[in-house]
């Protein structure tokens, strides 16, 4: 066993703590598997989630520090620690509350560091829990004391850890150690990084925000407000407005529908200026009949009897893109789009403008 | 029509040739198990040979590739004719698979 040069008091506690030590990961486990599960639960992300047992050569470190402020292993509150990094400002606070509500926490010993600075200083952020394991959520008679250890669970953003994480690897422990030209240049970031932590949950909110406006506007049928983007046109997805052209389409043969994405069509939609859903239902009624005249031609003729759900979307491009006047090109475009650039995209258009120019729309 | 099932490359080269009509597509269904136990790899269909493809045809291609996209894996095709291009493109299936 390594000597670290400790005093018999802290060669008795550094000997209680390799006696406790499977103590120690038992109780990481059944902690870290909790709140991984309830974190689960409420369907918070999490950037990350680490939890560590202090290694026996840092615990003899601080122990050599400051071993007479404890007089027994149970005084120190981070041998098992837990740390959970989140994204959000707000998701910090709502892992506190769900670990108010499993664990008992030792508020005298807890500390909320974002609290703690003055209005003009900025530093290090995060907000640290003492806790305790209840026993109605794990109890083993054979180890009674694994509910009476005591943990440090650490919850900060993932900016929040970046600083303090960059402040530890330049080798100060704390910000009184650092030198004073040092300070104010961390001091500056950790400002700067609490903006950026605060900018990022505006965002969101407003997101969010706008996401639930442009539903309602869409369930609401006001398509000539409602801009065209990846949240509306999947909003506007819901109400299912190729149904109509695809089921018509596929009576020709009588074919199956296959579910199928049709945000892919995003791109194309924009790249033919339809600007708000009005556009896009004007877009569908104007060239409707056209696109299952095309549909006729192609299947008419076959036996075919299943389709992808693509198929209505796919033929009104194509009709749109020729009375445009896009020709190969445009249908070349289109094909680059939904299947990816390929040469073969060249031999579609080729194909398909043979079989359009059988059609009376192309022919007036 | 042959499924001639091949491992290459750690994937699989599958040379399909033929008519994929509605019967050769129910005898295959037996035939492409191994595709299927084997769907977290790369699958190449090379259809150079491959004259026509029927709905059931249609059904059979796109077992493989639902299988693939479950397990991890890809399908490729590859020198389909003209009229089996038409085919993938006037069902609106072309673009779920990687075509060359």
């Amino acid at each position: 066993m390594e000597n670290y040069g400790l005093d018999l008091h802290g060669e008795m506690l550094l000997e209680e703590f390799r006696a406790k030590l499977p103590l120690y990961e038992k109780l990481q486990q059944v902690v870290s598997n909790l709140l991984t599960n309830r974190i689960k639960d409420i369907g918070l992300e999490l950037n990350s989630m680490e939890s560590r047992i202090k290694a026996e050569k840092s615990l003899a470190g601080k122990l050599h520090r400051k071993g007479q402020k404890y007089s027994s292993l149970s005084d120190i509150t981070d041998i098992f620690g837990i740390r959970i990094i989140t994204f959000y400002n707000e998701d910090v606070d709502r892992i506190a509350s769900l670990a108010e509500t499993i664990f008992d926490i030792d508020w005298p010993n807890s500390v909320d560091k974002r609290k703690q600075h003055k209005f003009d200083s900025f530093g290090y952020n995060s907000l640290h829990y003492i806790c305790t394991l209840p026993k109605h959520l794990y109890y083993d008679p054979s180890v009674p004391e694994i509910n009476e250890i005591r943990f440090e669970l650490q919850m900060r953003t993932a900016l929040q850890h970046v600083w303090s994480a960059i402040q530890h690897d330049i080798g100060y422990k704390s910000e009184i150690e650092t030198p004073i030209e040092y300070h104010r240049s961390l001091s500056r970031l950790a400002g700067l990084l609490e903006l950026a932590d605060n900018e990022f949950s505006r965002i969101r909110t407003a997101i969010t925000d706008y996401r639930r406006r442009a539903q309602k506007l869409v369930m609401s049928g006001k398509f000539d407000k409602v801009e065209l983007d990846g949240d509306t046109f999947r909003s506007y997805l819901q109400m299912r407005p190729f149904d109509k052209l695809n089921q018509k389409i596929a009576a020709i043969t009588q074919a199956e529908l296959q579910n199928a994405e049709l945000m892919t069509y995003l791109p194309v939609l924009k790249m033919m200026k339809l600007d708000t859903l009005a556009d896009v239902e004007r877009f569908i009624h104007d060239n409707f009949d056209d696109a299952y005249q095309l549909a006729l031609y192609q299947l008419g003729s076959t036996d075919i009897d299943i389709l992808s759900e693509t198929v209505g979307l796919q033929n009104l491009c194509i009709v749109y893109l020729l009375k445009m006047g896009s020709g190969k090109a445009g249908l070349i475009h289109l094909f680059n789009t939904i299947n990816g650039k390929r040469e073969q995209n060249a031999v579609l258009a080729d194909l398909v403008l043979e079989q359009a120019s059988h059609l009376s729309f192309m022919n007036k | 029509m042959t499924f001639d099932i091949k491992e290459q490359n750690g994937g699989m080269a599958v040379t399909v040739s033929g008519r994929l009509d509605t019967p050769a597509a129910v005898k295959a269904q037996q035939e492409i198990a191994p595709i299927l136990e084997n769907a977290d790899k790369e699958i190449v269909l090379d259809c150079t040979d491959l004259e026509y493809i029927s709905s059931s045809g249609l059904r059979l291609f796109l077992t493989i590739r639902k299988e693939a996209a479950s397990k991890g894996g890809k399908v490729i095709i590859e020198h389909i004719n003209d009229e089996i291009k038409k085919v993938f493109m006037m069902t609106g299936f072309y673009n779920l698979f990687e075509i060359r």
